[in-house]
C-alpha cells in the first residue's frame, strides 16, 4: 500500500471482555490478515473510562464539558482520526485489501463510542460465561499466577486483593465484566455495519464451523484451507502441554470449569452482578448447556 | 530501499488538501539485518540506527502535520491562542479564570476535563503499559498521539470558540483535569501555560467546607447522584488525607507541566494574587507575552475582587468562602494540618518554604 491511510472499513473490532478468549480468536484471524493484529490498545478504556464511569455520565448536557452532547459530532470526529492515526502509524503496511484484527477486550467500555465513530468498521462480540471469565482471572491473579507475575514485574502494587480478600476480589472483576461486555452488547446492537456475536462456548466446541460462521457474517472472504490450517494451528490441543493450566496464561479452555474453580458463594456473587447478562446469553446455565 | 515512508493528505482549509511525502532510508546496500548493540555503536553512531531515524521522523512528521493543521486559514484556533490555568480545585481558578475571560477577545473554556480524560488513562489507568508498542498512548508514538491530542484540543476548541480564531485567546481553566497537564503542555507546546499554586493546607481546608453536608458542593454532587453521605462530616481526617493526595495529583503535575512547557508560562500564587490583583496580573500576562490594557485590567480586577462579590453569595458553606490565605489555621485541626503537610510535603516545601510547619 502506497500511502499509509488505513481504511475504517478494513478494521475488525474484537470486543469482549478479558480472559474471555480473544487472544485465541485474534490469533486465528491475525493469521490470515499478514499475521498481525493490534494487541490491546486500550482505545476503547482511553474514550470510555470517562464517559461512561467518570463525570461522563453526568455531564454530558454541560457544554464545556470534553464530551458535551452538543458537540458529540466534533469530538466523534477526533475519536475517529485518532484512531485512525494510530492505526496507521502502526500498520503502516497493511494492503488496501486486508484487514486489520484489533483486539480490544479490556477497553470494551468505549465500544459503543467507537463504533459510533467509526460506522465503517466491522465488529466482533465475544462473549463468555462470567463465571468461567471470573474464574479464570482470579487464577491468574493468585501467587504464581501469570498476571499476578506481570504485575509483581511491572512493580504494581495494590493488586493482592485477589489473595487478600478473594470474594471483593471476584465482585469487583464481575463489575468490570458487565461494564464491558454490557457496553460490547450495547454497541453491537447500535452498529450499523457488519457484526457478529459470537460465544467462547460455540468457538471451543466447534471452532471450524464458527469461523466460518464469522467471516461469512463480517463479508470478509477467506478460502476454506486457511481457515482450516489457522483452526489447526492455534487448537488448544496444539499448545504444547508445559504452557498451559493452573496459573498459566492457558489454563484451562473448559467451558463451565468455574463449577469447580469458585465457591458456590463465589458464583452467586458472579451471578448476582452480571445477572441479565447471563441470562441473555446463558439461559440455559443451571444444566451447564452451553448448546 | 526506504525503511521508513509515509504520505499524508490532509485538508488545511475547506477544499484545499496538503500532501506530506517523507521516505528515508539507507542509500547504499541491502536492507541490514538487525544489528547487535554494539555493531549499532560503531557503526551507525552517528545517524542512530533505522528504527531510530525512523522514529525522528515519524516525530517530524507529526510536528509538520501539526503546524500545517494550525495554518487552518483563520477557520480553526492555533495553538498558541490557547492559555492553560493548571493546579488542583480550590486553588482560585475560577476568580483568575473569570478576570481573564471578561477581557475582550477572551474565552473562558471552563472545565472541559480534556487532561482528565487523556491523563487518568496514561498516569494511573494504564501507566504499566507505555512500553508496549500497541498501547494507544505508548512512548514509541509520542509523537502520533500528541499530534492527535492537540487536534483533539483544537478542534473542540474552535468549534466552541470560533470567535476566538481571528487572533483571540481561548483560557482553559483545568484544574479537576491536571493530572493531563504535562500531556497537553507537551502537546501544544506553542500555547501558555499559568500553573497557579495555593497553600495545600488552604486548599484542603476550602474542600473540606466545601464537603460538608449542607454546602455547595455536596448539593451539587448529591443533586447528581453521587453522594449519599458526607465524608467530610463522617470521617473528616479520611477526607483530608484523600482531598490532600488529589491536591498533590493535580497540582504535582500542574508544576511538572510549568516545568517542562517550552512556550510561555508563569508561576503565580493564589496569595499573592490576593495581595497584589492588578500587579500580579500584569505581571501575568507580560510574561505570557500577551499584549495588554491597563485601564481594561483595572477594570476587570475591580469587577472580579472579593468586595464586589454580594456579601450573601459569601461564607461558610458557599463557593466564595473566606479568600484568607492562611485561613486553615482556624479551618483544620492540628492533627490535620499535620496530614496535609505530610501528604503534601514535597510541594509544600518548594512553593512555601517560609510557611508554618506543623509536621
Amino acid at each position: 500500500m502506497g500511502s499509509n491511510e488505513l481504511k475504517p472499513e478494513n478494521l475488525v473490532w474484537i470486543f469482549g471482555t478479558g480472559r474471555g478468549g480473544s487472544t485465541w480468536l485474534a490469533s486465528m484471524m491475525g493469521e490470515s490478515a499478514g499475521g498481525r493484529f493490534w494487541d490491546e490498545p486500550l482505545v476503547g478504556k482511553l474514550f470510555g473510562d470517562l464517559y461512561y464511569s467518570g463525570a461522563g455520565t453526568v455531564q454530558s448536557d454541560w457544554d464545556d464539558f470534553v464530551y458535551a452532547r452538543k458537540y458529540r459530532d466534533v469530538w466523534l470526529r477526533s475519536i475517529r482520526n485518532f484512531v485512525l492515526e494510530s492505526a496507521s502509524v502502526r500498520f503502516s503496511g497493511v494492503a488496501e485489501n486486508d484487514y486489520l484484527i484489533v483486539k480490544e477486550p479490556n477497553g470494551s467500555i468505549g465500544a459503543p463510542l467507537l463504533m459510533e465513530a467509526l460506522p465503517e468498521s466491522r465488529m466482533i462480540v465475544l462473549v463468555r460465561d462470567p463465571r468461567d471469565v471470573v474464574a479464570s482471572n482470579l487464577n491468574a491473579r493468585e501467587e504464581g499466577g501469570w498476571l499476578a507475575e506481570q504485575h509483581r514485574n511491572a512493580a504494581r502494587t495494590g493488586d493482592g486483593l485477589a489473595r487478600r480478600n478473594p470474594n471483593a476480589a471476584i465482585k469487583r472483576r464481575a463489575k468490570r465484566y458487565v461494564e464491558n461486555v454490557g457496553n460490547a452488547k450495547e454497541a453491537f446492537e447500535s452498529h450499523g455495519g457488519h457484526k457478529v456475536m459470537i460465544r467462547y462456548e460455540d468457538l471451543r466446541t466447534d471452532t471450524l464451523g464458527t469461523m466460518r460462521h464469522l467471516y461469512s457474517t463480517l463479508d470478509i472472504f477467506v478460502k476454506e484451507e486457511d481457515l482450516t490450517r489457522m483452526v489447526e494451528r492455534y487448537a488448544w490441543e496444539n499448545i504444547p502441554d508445559e504452557e498451559k493450566g493452573p496459573g498459566k496464561f492457558n489454563r484451562k479452555a473448559t467451558p463451565g470449569g468455574w463449577r469447580e474453580d469458585l465457591t458456590p458463594e463465589q458464583a452467586e456473587i458472579v451471578e448476582e452482578s452480571t445477572a441479565p447478562l447471563l441470562e441473555e446469553f446463558y439461559p440455559s446455565r443451571e444444566q451447564g448447556n452451553y448448546g | 530501499m526506504p525503511v521508513f515512508n509515509s504520505r499524508t493528505a490532509f485538508e488545511v482549509a475547506r477544499g484545499i488538501k496538503a500532501y506530506l511525502n517523507v521516505e528515508a532510508g539507507l542509500t547504499r546496500g541491502e536492507i541490514p539485518a538487525p544489528a547487535k548493540a554494539s555493531q549499532v555503536s560503531k557503526a551507525g553512531a552517528a545517524q542512530g540506527p533505522p528504527a531510530l531515524q525512523a522514529r525522528e521522523l515519524e516525530q517530524e512528521v507529526a510536528r509538520l502535520k501539526a503546524k500545517l493543521a494550525s495554518y487552518d486559514s483563520g477557520t480553526g484556533i492555533g495553538p498558541e491562542n490557547i492559555v492553560w490555568i493548571f493546579c488542583s480545585n480550590r486553588s482560585g481558578s475560577t476568580w483568575l479564570g473569570s478576570m481573564m475571560g471578561d477581557i475582550e477577545g477572551y474565552e473562558m473554556w471552563n472545565e472541559p476535563l480534556v487532561g482528565k480524560l487523556f491523563g487518568d488513562l496514561y498516569y494511573q489507568g494504564a501507566e504499566g503499559h507505555k512500553d508496549r508498542e500497541a498501547y494507544i498512548l505508548g512512548t514509541q508514538h509520542k509523537a502520533s498521539w500528541l499530534n492527535s491530542i492537540q487536534s483533539f484540543v483544537l478542534s473542540e476548541a474552535s468549534a466552541r470558540y470560533p470567535e476566538a480564531a481571528d487572533g483571540g485567546y481561548v483560557i482553559i481553566k483545568e484544574p479537576n483535569g491536571s493530572i493531563g497537564a504535562p500531556l497537553l503542555s507537551e502537546a501544544l507546546p506553542e500555547s501558555r501555560v499559568i500553573y497557579l499554586a495555593r497553600d495545600p493546607r488552604d486548599v484542603v481546608a476550602s474542600g473540606l467546607d466545601a464537603g460538608r453536608q449542607g454546602s455547595w458542593q455536596f448539593k451539587n454532587t448529591a443533586n447528581r447522584g453521587w453522594k449519599r453521605e458526607a465524608l467530610a462530616d463522617t470521617q473528616p481526617d479520611t477526607w483530608v488525607r484523600r482531598r490532600a493526595q488529589n491536591h498533590v495529583r493535580h497540582a504535582g503535575k500542574a508544576k511538572e507541566a510549568y516545568e517542562g512547557h517550552q512556550g510561555p508560562k508563569v508561576l503565580i500564587r493564589y496569595e499573592e494574587l490576593r495581595a497584589d490583583t492588578l500587579g500580579t496580573m500584569k505581571r501575568l500576562y507580560s510574561t505570557l507575552g500577551i499584549p495588554f490594557r491597563e485601564d481594561e485590567l483595572a477594570r476587570v480586577v475591580e469587577k472580579h475582587s472579593w468586595e464586589n462579590i454580594p456579601e450573601e453569595e459569601k461564607g461558610e458553606g458557599k463557593f466564595y468562602r473566606k479568600a484568607t490565605p492562611g485561613g486553615w489555621r482556624e479551618d483544620l485541626t492540628p492533627e490535620q494540618a499535620k496530614i496535609v503537610e505530610n501528604v503534601t510535603a514535597p510541594l509544600l516545601k518548594e512553593l512555601y518554604p517560609d510557611g508554618e510547619m506543623r509536621a
